[in-house]
This record gives C-alpha cells, sequence and structure tokens, in this order.
C-alpha cells in the first residue's frame, strides 16, 4: 500500500516543505487553543502537546501527538498518533493510534494541522467515559510491526464522540 | 502583475497554460488543460508567490498567491488549477468530493481576478470571523475573572476566621498575610503574616513625580494644601472610596492616606503597618476607632506607636539580620514615601478591579505570578523593576519603610491642622 510508514520515509515535496512552514509560522503567529507546539528542527515531524479541555473528563491533564507528514502532503493526510501514554478514550488505542475519519478517509487538503488538532480535542472533549476501543488488545497486537494507523482499514461507525 | 483576465477570452500567454512544477502531475491532459484555460474555464497556471502582494489571493491548498483562482461550484472557495488537478482522482470510482465542503462531484469555474463586490464580502465575511474572536476571547477572560472572584471570595472567608484568632481586629493584617499563603497556613502562623508581602509592580509615574528629590517637609506641607484643595475630588478619584483600602487609594497623597487608613478595618499589606497608624491615632486622641490592642510602650524612635512595636517584633520573628528599630533610621523618608507611593499608584492602576478586596486582588496577582508560593518566598521580580527602590528589598523592610513613611507623613499631617483635617474624613 501506501509508503507512509515511519521506515520509508521520503523527504517531504517542495510543495509540501513550503506548505508546512507556512502553517508552522501561522501557528505560532495563532496557536490553537489547549495546543502547544513542541519546538524541533524536523518540519517533517511535529509533536504537539495538548491539554484536556476544561470541564471535560480530561481537564487538565496533558498529552502528546506525533505528526508525521508524507512527502505528498496535504495531497496525502499526515500520520497522527498520540504518544504514550495515550489518553482513556474509546477511539484511541493503548498504542496511540486514532480512530478519526478525518485522519484516513476523510482526509482532505483542504484540512490543516491545526484544524485536526481541533478536531482531535474535540473528539477527547465529548467522550463520556475513558475506556479503551473494545477491540484494543487485538488491533494493538496486529500493530506490533510497527504498522502506521494508516495502514489500517478503519470503520468509523461512531458518530457521536 | 500586468495579466488583465476578464470573463471573455483573453490572451493567456502559452506558458501559462501547462502546469508550472508545483505536482508531479502523471495524468493530466495537456491539451484538454490547455484548452480550458484559452477559453478562461480554468485559472491560467500561473506560478504561485510564497509571499503576499496586494491583489493576490492564496490558494488554500498549497498557500501560494496567485492573481486569481478557480471557485468550487458549491461553496466557492478558492483553489488553484495545479491543486485542483490533484484532486480530481482519474482511477477512482467514487467523484471526487469538494476539498473544502465534502460536496460530490466537486466542479470549479472561473470568474477571473475577483470583483470588487467579491473582495468586499469577503472582507465582510473576514471582520466577522474577526469580530467572533474577539467575542470568544471576551467570554473567555470574563469567565476566567469570574473564576479568580470565587477563588477570592473563598480565601476572604477564610482569612476572617484568622483575624478572629488573633485578636486583631485590623483585617489588614490578616489580609495582607493572605497573599498567596495557603489559607490553613495562615491561621498558624501569622507571625509570618509579613513574609509574602506583595511587592506592587512599578506604577506608571503620575503627575507629581518630580517632587521625590524635594525635601519630605516641603512635599508635606505642598500635600495638605493639595489635599485640602482636592478634599472632595477624592471621592471621585478613587475607585476605592468604598473598599476598605482607604489608604491604598490614596496613597499617592501620602498625608491623607495614614489617616484614611485608621478608620478601621481597611485591607493593608502590613499589620504592622496598620496598628502603626492606628497606635498613632490613638496617641493623637483622635477619635478613629482603632481597634488594634496595644499596650503603652514608650517608643525610642520615630514615635513609633507602642501597639505598632509590639506587633512589629512579632512580624520581626522572620526577620535575620536587623532590628526593625535600625532598619527604621536607615531608610531614607523619601524612599519610604516613594514606595507607598507608587503602592497607590499601581492599585489605582488596577481600579477596574471590583472593590471588594484591594488586598485579595493584589495576593491574587502573586498568586497567579508565581504559581506557588510558601510562606516565605520572596518576591524578586516584581521587587527588581520598583523605581523607587535601588537595591531589592527583603519584605520585612519594605514593611518597615511602609511604616515609617505613614508614621513620618502622620507626624507631619498633625502639626499640620489644615492638611490633618483634610485628610480626615
Amino acid at each position: 500500500m501506501t509508503s507512509s510508514s515511519t521506515s520509508s520515509r521520503k523527504n517531504l515535496s517542495k510543495i509540501a516543505c513550503n506548505r508546512l512552514q507556512k502553517e508552522l509560522t501561522e501557528w505560532q503567529a495563532s496557536p490553537p487553543a489547549g495546543f502547544n507546539y513542541k519546538v524541533s528542527d524536523n518540519l517533517q515531524r511535529w509533536v504537539i502537546e495538548v491539554v484536556g479541555a476544561p470541564g471535560t473528563l480530561y481537564a487538565n491533564e496533558t498529552y502528546r501527538l506525533q505528526v508525521d507528514f508524507p512527502e505528498h502532503y496535504p495531497m496525502e493526510a499526515p500520520q497522527v498518533i498520540f504518544m504514550n501514554p495515550a489518553p482513556m478514550h474509546p477511539h484511541i488505542y493503548s498504542n496511540g493510534h486514532i480512530c478519526l475519519d478525518i485522519l484516513y478517509d476523510s482526509w482532505s487538503p483542504a484540512m490543516t494541522v491545526s484544524s485536526v488538532c481541533i478536531s482531535i480535542l474535540s473528539m477527547l472533549s465529548s467522550s463520556t467515559v475513558k475506556q479503551r476501543p473494545e477491540d484494543n488488545d487485538r488491533y494493538v497486537k496486529n500493530c506490533r510491526n510497527g504498522r502506521s494507523p494508516k495502514e489500517t482499514r478503519w470503520w468509523f461507525h461512531d458518530d457521536k464522540v | 502583475m500586468g495579466n488583465k483576465l476578464g470573463r471573455r477570452r483573453q490572451v493567456v500567454d502559452e506558458k501559462y497554460t501547462r502546469p508550472q512544477g508545483l505536482y508531479n502531475h502523471k495524468d493530466v491532459d495537456q491539451k484538454k488543460l490547455r484548452k480550458l484555460i484559452l477559453e478562461s474555464k480554468l485559472a491560467p497556471c500561473f506560478p504561485g508567490d510564497e509571499e503576499t502582494a496586494c491583489d493576490r489571493e492564496e490558494c488554500p491548498i498549497c498557500f501560494l498567491y496567485y492573481p486569481s483562482l478557480n471557485r468550487s461550484r458549491c461553496c466557492t472557495k478558492s483553489i488553484c488549477t495545479e491543486c485542483f488537478l490533484q484532486m480530481k482522482v482519474p482511477n477512482s470510482t467514487r467523484p471526487t468530493q469538494c476539498p473544502f465542503c465534502k460536496t460530490a462531484n466537486y466542479a470549479v469555474e472561473y470568474r477571473g481576478v475577483k470583483s470588487k463586490e467579491e473582495k468586499g464580502m469577503e472582507q465582510i465575511e473576514e471582520q466577522r470571523v474577526i469580530e467572533a474572536k474577539i467575542r470568544m476571547r471576551q467570554q473567555e477572560l470574563q469567565d476566567e475573572e469570574e473564576r479568580m472572584h470565587k477563588r477570592l471570595e473563598v480565601s476572604s472567608s477564610n482569612v476572617n476566621v484568622a483575624v478572629a484568632d488573633v485578636e486583631y481586629n485590623s483585617n489588614a493584617v490578616a489580609e495582607s498575610s493572605m497573599s498567596a499563603v495557603e489559607h490553613d497556613e495562615i491561621v498558624s502562623s501569622l507571625d509570618s503574616c509579613a513574609t509574602p508581602m506583595v511587592r506592587p509592580p512599578p506604577a506608571t509615574r503620575a503627575n507629581r513625580d518630580d517632587e521625590f528629590d524635594v525635601d519630605l517637609e516641603d512635599i508635606m506641607v505642598m500635600e495638605a494644601i493639595w489635599l485640602s484643595i482636592q478634599e472632595n475630588g477624592r471621592q471621585r478619584n478613587s475607585p476605592f472610596t468604598d473598599a476598605t483600602s482607604g489608604h491604598y487609594v490614596t496613597d499617592d497623597r501620602y498625608a491623607s492616606s495614614p489617616m484614611g487608613q485608621q478608620t478601621g478595618s481597611s485591607s493593608s499589606p502590613s499589620g504592622g503597618l496598620a496598628s502603626a497608624i492606628a497606635a498613632l491615632a490613638e496617641r493623637q486622641q483622635m477619635s478613629g476607632e482603632s481597634s488594634v490592642s496595644s499596650n503603652n510602650e514608650s517608643t525610642p524612635s520615630f514615635n513609633m506607636p507602642p501597639g505598632s512595636r509590639r506587633f512589629y517584633n512579632r512580624l520581626g520573628r522572620d526577620m535575620v539580620s536587623y532590628s526593625p528599630t535600625e532598619n527604621l533610621t536607615e531608610v531614607p523618608p523619601d524612599d519610604a514615601m516613594a514606595m507607598a507611593r507608587s503602592h497607590g499608584q499601581w492599585s489605582i492602576d488596577h481600579g477596574s478591579q471590583v472593590a471588594e478586596t484591594a488586598t485579595s486582588y493584589t495576593n491574587s496577582v502573586e498568586v497567579e505570578d508565581r504559581g506557588e508560593l510558601s510562606s516565605m518566598s520572596q518576591p524578586n521580580d516584581i521587587d527588581e523593576s520598583l523605581q523607587s527602590a535601588t537595591d531589592p528589598i527583603v519584605p520585612e523592610s519594605f514593611e518597615e519603610q511602609m511604616m515609617l513613611a505613614m508614621a513620618v507623613s502622620l507626624a507631619e499631617a498633625r502639626a499640620m491642622p489644615s492638611g490633618h483635617s483634610a485628610s480626615w474624613q
């Protein structure tokens, strides 16, 4: 399938590079509320801190997102996972993979890192229970060879969270 | 640039009829593309600029700037021709969705450079977005403030308990100790209550700073005169008139401040100060209901009132290498006045805060600035920027300076009936 797993990552295309630089500039000028970009010189991998929104199950909890950009970003979706420890959430596997359609089938090049982050925070915020997905163990076992979540065939069944 | 693109066919440079290499297009029908561009059904493939310039539009996909862009039929969002070509997945069975609104059968049209009306509409929309953002921000701030006030109310009630415990009727003592100390700590360790003194940030100097170097007596005279003129103005000028912290409000008229202070439950940053003033008032046989319990020791220096000395020593337990009195004599009066004054101005600067508690407010500022504070923590940052103090002062000595300032001004005021009556309401 795609060659987007970490090992076979290709360098960013010129257009991807240019766009990411601009996204970063924009982010730094007005970062989405609750997020903090961890400065690094690797444009292809962003680490972003996310703080649970006040009044939600994850209030004041801090997690880290790792965002890897494929060569053909934004035509191709970035790979977004939670770094260890991943928040307890019905759509977040213990290996950090996130079951969220916009990260896969529903990705659109009109989206940005910032908009993806907001979607993820919104997903967290609307959770009513802190628990792993039902098939967590099975899925995580299947991913032990370092498979990218982008190679998973996701079923998006729950529109509520 | 010079290309004017109208609705009708116009000359498009041949080189803009094919992709400029933004992407590695695989399946582009070059002939068809050229035809569409020449017929003005697609925007010419201008090379995108990285920087914006006037009359340039940004393609929301590649973030480059172009003289003109295509619009989606569904939602009229812009896209450059090369990005559009990337959207159409040639061999996909699914119809292409609009990348912006997800409408099926994504299609674009080209209307040339944006008309003035379109630009106007966009500006209006942008304006609305900005306004909405501002409203959101304001709401956030308001919520924040409410949360803070709730916190403050909680702390005030705790503090009052502490007051009762120590038989010190002047709230000033307890309220000052409130700054950033854990409340249960306050109750148990009132002795250290002077320690977490709030440092006023450097205030913007008010109109009369040039008097700082003038002889203190001169200042006091002028002060008294000025006060008698301003007696009524006081109410207007001070946002805290209703608040208990009379001396904060009027500090920049130093003579008046200590006098106002003694009327009782003012929230002073310094318990010592409050009691000093109260005791002084007693000595002056003023009618101010000073509730400080003081015994009549004699006071060696500075007419320091007995009660205050006693209390002062209590505070002094935490002090390290000097005795209160020593320190007092060392403090140049001007300095002290300046301190008191800037303090007052500072409070006024924050006048928008609810009058509820001037000191509580300062406290909360302190808490927020530092995150966490032990009762012994030494304020440094604000301290350093205090213009009137050249050396970093430990809180105790600031306290003393305040006391000195008040004592001196009281003494002066006493010798000056006009100033006295003016300030004593």
